[in-house]
């Protein structure tokens, strides 16, 4: 038995599919790639898979790690072509690789947002009000965790922000806190900007683009 | 895909991948290469109707067909109908998005009363005209198939056109008769009359029905060269029928999220108040071979790891053990659980037991229906108390410690001992699982009893017998609750109100759609989900339409009366049903067809042909 990290897309509809049903989601897809899997020996035997970093609901990922345990001889380049032919759509498996880092080393997370507000005005007015509350150093939000509710600085989450107008829409890039330890979700932070600056976007669309461990290394 | 519009709500809604398609195996075609558009409606959530067989089974045979493209649509909750509503954005196909108004024809399966304000509901928010007088173009066509078939009168208005009985044939008999039509510009007029004789096709505007003065149906006349008896449609041969090698894979969890295959329609048990019992005759078994082939299709372009052998009585199958023998060769090194629901507590070999449960356990259900022997006499349930705890016994010593219980109340004769008999056959479960040295150590048993309220359908021998008013339900509930001694015994009960409507709509006639058109206008739907039936809205709209809900459930009907659904034929002749409830007053039973034919009549419109007729013959 040996692990492997799978690395995916997901975007388009699979956006709407959550955490639980990607893990049940991928379960089926591994099956009916006829891979040799390595079945968890509990009582209900299962696949095993580990979603290192799950995306919340309605957030692309451009590169997700996913872990998965096989038995048998596959090669990492047999297992993504394996894979690649039985995704749903949306799914889109870019590498199969050894594991080099361990989940518990994702501290880090890097976001491409796209604000979509209809006028240039009010998309450029927006970009300089956030990067000037970003930099102030607080932005204070309630955030829910599965100890109950918490007052918390968002500020002391955000690595790096910058906002620019482009036309009507808004690109923002931000590394924030992710993993076990701590843990912001981007989408926390433009709700909180909406609330203190009166703005409200038309669409907006969160891509997560890469993951980074304690000292900035993309993760492997 | 769905309209771009909804890119926004989707992640104000509950569970928004029942609304974007995309699942795998879903297909999708090229619009412009397609004459025929055909929108298969499931008139409840996606949940639920995507564990529905019939619709994966049409849905595949359709799409096979390089002209036409099925798409499937289900009902939006409450949160997404209202941003569709404020958007509008019009009920769409999951798999391209558009407007299923446009289609060729927009198809609901039926599978209980309840769902027809749902089907009310879908239509406006297609934008489609509900009632088919209303609709003057060819398309869409308003079509309707599943058990509710049957009867469809109280929706008659609504439809254009209904097929009873199996789908594998006739949904491709119409279809093609339409593209003629489509092509040659016919009238929906014309269609229809044509559509009419091809057998198993009813159009319910070529019917008139008068009533006499006490309100019962004085004759159903039908016109244009309609025929007097629609005969439901059976498919002979059930190895050369179609059936699907893929489903649907969705994303978010559904009630039944597996491989179901199919090993037999209809069933030789004779149960006086199962509809689908002789809905579905005669008897037409698939050969273990042919199951086995299709479930490990499926299985192989799905990845589920749980395979339902589905049919009306799972244990009467010929084949089963020959099936699983063969079967589990396969299922059981690649992980999958094979499961038989509808099995019967006095035909389930231990062996077979034992080899089910090597992967994993799931429950176990017995429906011993009722709980005396004499009601189960009366309901032809041939089934000993015995026999129920001998198998129960088996099921824990095998390691088993929960088991369902389903029974009936309201059933014809019934009395406070019977009753108290549920109470009690549960009871002696409990006490089986603590008598049995060979129980799992160290843990309780559950006995979840289940108790619906016995509604009489059309084509059961019982199709005559009145049924209890909610009020009697309630106290026969009360009374039970009451009887129940053990923490061991959950009891959950149908809701009275519910299982009241629904002996309404099931047996009703045409002045019905009025009623049922009202209940909508009045913000009726979902009447199925308890937190979602607004009972008291029901009742005022009978009320303001001057229909007496009790005219349809409370009354002894005659046997020289005409039942509504009379210009029906399932085969299953109603001498026979006389027969039947008169020996259910006798409290008489009739032995399963496997011991001795008891000529209900249904192979006949199967050429003569009925697997256990041929059984006794060689």
């Amino acid at each position: 038995m040996r692990s492997v990290r799978v690395w995916f897309k997901k975007t388009g509809t699979a956006i709407y599919i959550s955490h639980l049903d990607m893990n049940r989601c991928l379960s089926r897809a591994v099956v009916r790639a006829k891979i040799p899997l390595w079945y968890t020996e509990g009582f209900n035997p299962k696949p095993y898979l580990n979603f290192l970093c799950p995306l919340p609901l309605g957030q692309e990922g451009l590169n997700e790690p996913l872990d998965i345990r096989i038995e048998g001889e596959m090669t990492n380049e047999e297992v993504r072509n394996a894979l690649s032919s039985v995704m749903p759509e949306g799914i889109e498996i870019k590498s199969v690789t050894d594991p080099v880092m361990k989940t518990a080393q994702i501290t880090s997370a890097e976001y491409e947002i796209t604000l979509e507000t209809g006028c240039e005005n009010t998309a450029a007015d927006f970009a300089l009000k956030a990067g000037e509350i970003i930099k102030s150093g607080e932005l204070v939000a309630e955030k829910r965790s599965k100890k109950g509710v918490k007052t918390v600085n968002l500020c002391e989450m955000i690595l790096s922000f910058s906002a620019v107008a482009d036309g009507a829409f808004i690109r923002i890039k931000t590394v924030t806190a992710t993993g076990s330890a701590s843990n912001l979700n981007p989408d926390l932070v433009l709700t909180a900007l909406f609330e203190k600056t009166g703005f409200e976007p038309v669409s907006r669309k969160i891509s997560r683009t890469k993951l980074f461990n304690e000292s900035g290394e993309e993760f492997r | 895909m769905f309209p771009k519009q909804l890119e926004n709500v989707l992640l104000k809604v509950q569970k928004p991948g029942r609304y974007t398609g995309g699942e795998l195996n879903s297909v999708i075609k090229d619009k412009n290469k397609i004459d025929i558009r055909y929108a298969f409606c499931f008139p409840d959530t996606y949940e639920i109707g995507m564990s529905h067989l019939g619709m994966k089974i049409l849905y595949s045979l359709i799409n096979e067909r390089d002209d036409a493209w099925c798409e499937r649509v289900f009902a939006p909750a409450s949160d997404m109908e209202e941003q569709m509503r404020s958007l509008k954005v019009p009920l769409y196909g999951l798999e391209s998005g558009d407007a299923i108004k446009d289609f060729d024809f927009i198809a609901f399966t039926m599978m209980y009363e309840l769902c027809y304000t749902n089907i009310l509901n879908m239509l406006s928010l297609a934008g489609v005209p509900l009632r088919s007088a209303e609709r003057k173009n060819l398309s869409p066509l308003i079509v309707g198939g599943g058990a509710c078939a049957c009867n469809i009168e109280p929706m008659a208005e609504f439809f254009d056109l209904t097929t009873p009985g199996d789908g594998e044939e006739v949904t491709n008999e119409v279809i093609d008769l339409y593209k003629i039509h489509k092509a040659k510009g016919s009238t929906k007029a014309e269609f229809l009359r044509e559509a009419a004789k091809i057998p198993g096709v009813y159009v319910p505007s070529l019917y008139d029905v008068e009533y006499n003065d006490d309100g019962i149906v004085k004759a159903i006349i039908p016109k244009d060269g309609a025929p007097a008896k629609v005969t439901k449609r059976t498919v002979k041969d059930l190895d050369t029928m179609f059936a699907p090698s893929s489903f649907v894979v969705p994303f978010i969890e559904v009630v039944h999220d597996r491989t179901t295959v199919e090993t037999f329609r209809g069933c030789i048990r004779g149960c006086r108040f199962c509809q689908a019992c002789f809905l579905y005759r005669p008897i037409r078994e698939k050969s273990p071979e042919t199951v086995e082939k299709q479930c490990r299709a499926i299985y192989e372009n799905t990845g589920y790891d749980e395979i339902s052998l589905c049919s009306l009585s799972t244990s009467d199958y010929t084949g089963l053990e020959k099936l699983l023998n063969s079967m589990l060769d396969w299922t059981v090194p690649e992980k999958i659980n094979v499961a038989l629901p509808s099995l019967r507590a006095d035909n389930f070999p231990e062996e077979l037991m034992k080899k089910l449960a090597s992967v994993r356990k799931s429950g176990l259900t017995f429906a011993p229906e009722a709980g005396t022997q004499r009601l189960r006499d009366v309901i032809n349930k041939n089934i000993t108390e015995q026999e129920v705890l001998s198998t129960a016994s088996l099921a824990f010593k095998g390691g088993w410690t929960a088991v369902k219980l389903y029974f009936m109340m309201g059933l014809p004769t019934e009395t406070d001992e019977d009753i108290e008999g549920i109470a009690k056959l549960a009871q002696a479960v409990v006490d089986e699982y603590y008598n049995n040295p060979d129980k799992p150590k160290g843990r309780g048993v559950n006995v979840s009893v289940s108790v619906a309220t016995l509604v009489p359908k059309p084509f059961t021998p019982f199709q005559w017998e009145p049924m209890i008013t909610p009020e009697e339900t309630k106290e026969k509930q009360t009374k039970l609750l009451s009887y129940i001694r053990s923490r061991k015994i959950s009891v959950s009960m149908h809701n009275s109100q519910t299982s009241f409507l629904e002996g309404v709509f099931s047996r009703g006639d045409r002045r019905l759609s009025k009623v049922i058109e009202k209940a909508w206008e009045y913000g009726c739907k979902f009447d199925s989900w308890d937190d979602s039936l607004k009972f008291d809205v029901w009742m005022q709209c009978f009320e303001e339409c001057g229909i007496d809900p009790l005219f349809y459930t409370a009354r002894k009907r005659s046997y020289d009366e005409v039942l509504p659904w009379d210009h029906m034929d399932y085969g299953v002749t109603k001498q026979f049903f006389i027969r039947e409830n008169k020996k259910a007053h006798e409290g008489l039973t009739t032995p399963c067809c496997r011991e001795k034919c008891a000529g209900c009549g249904a192979a006949a419109i199967n050429g003569g042909e009925c697997s256990e007729i041929r059984k006794s013959v060689v």
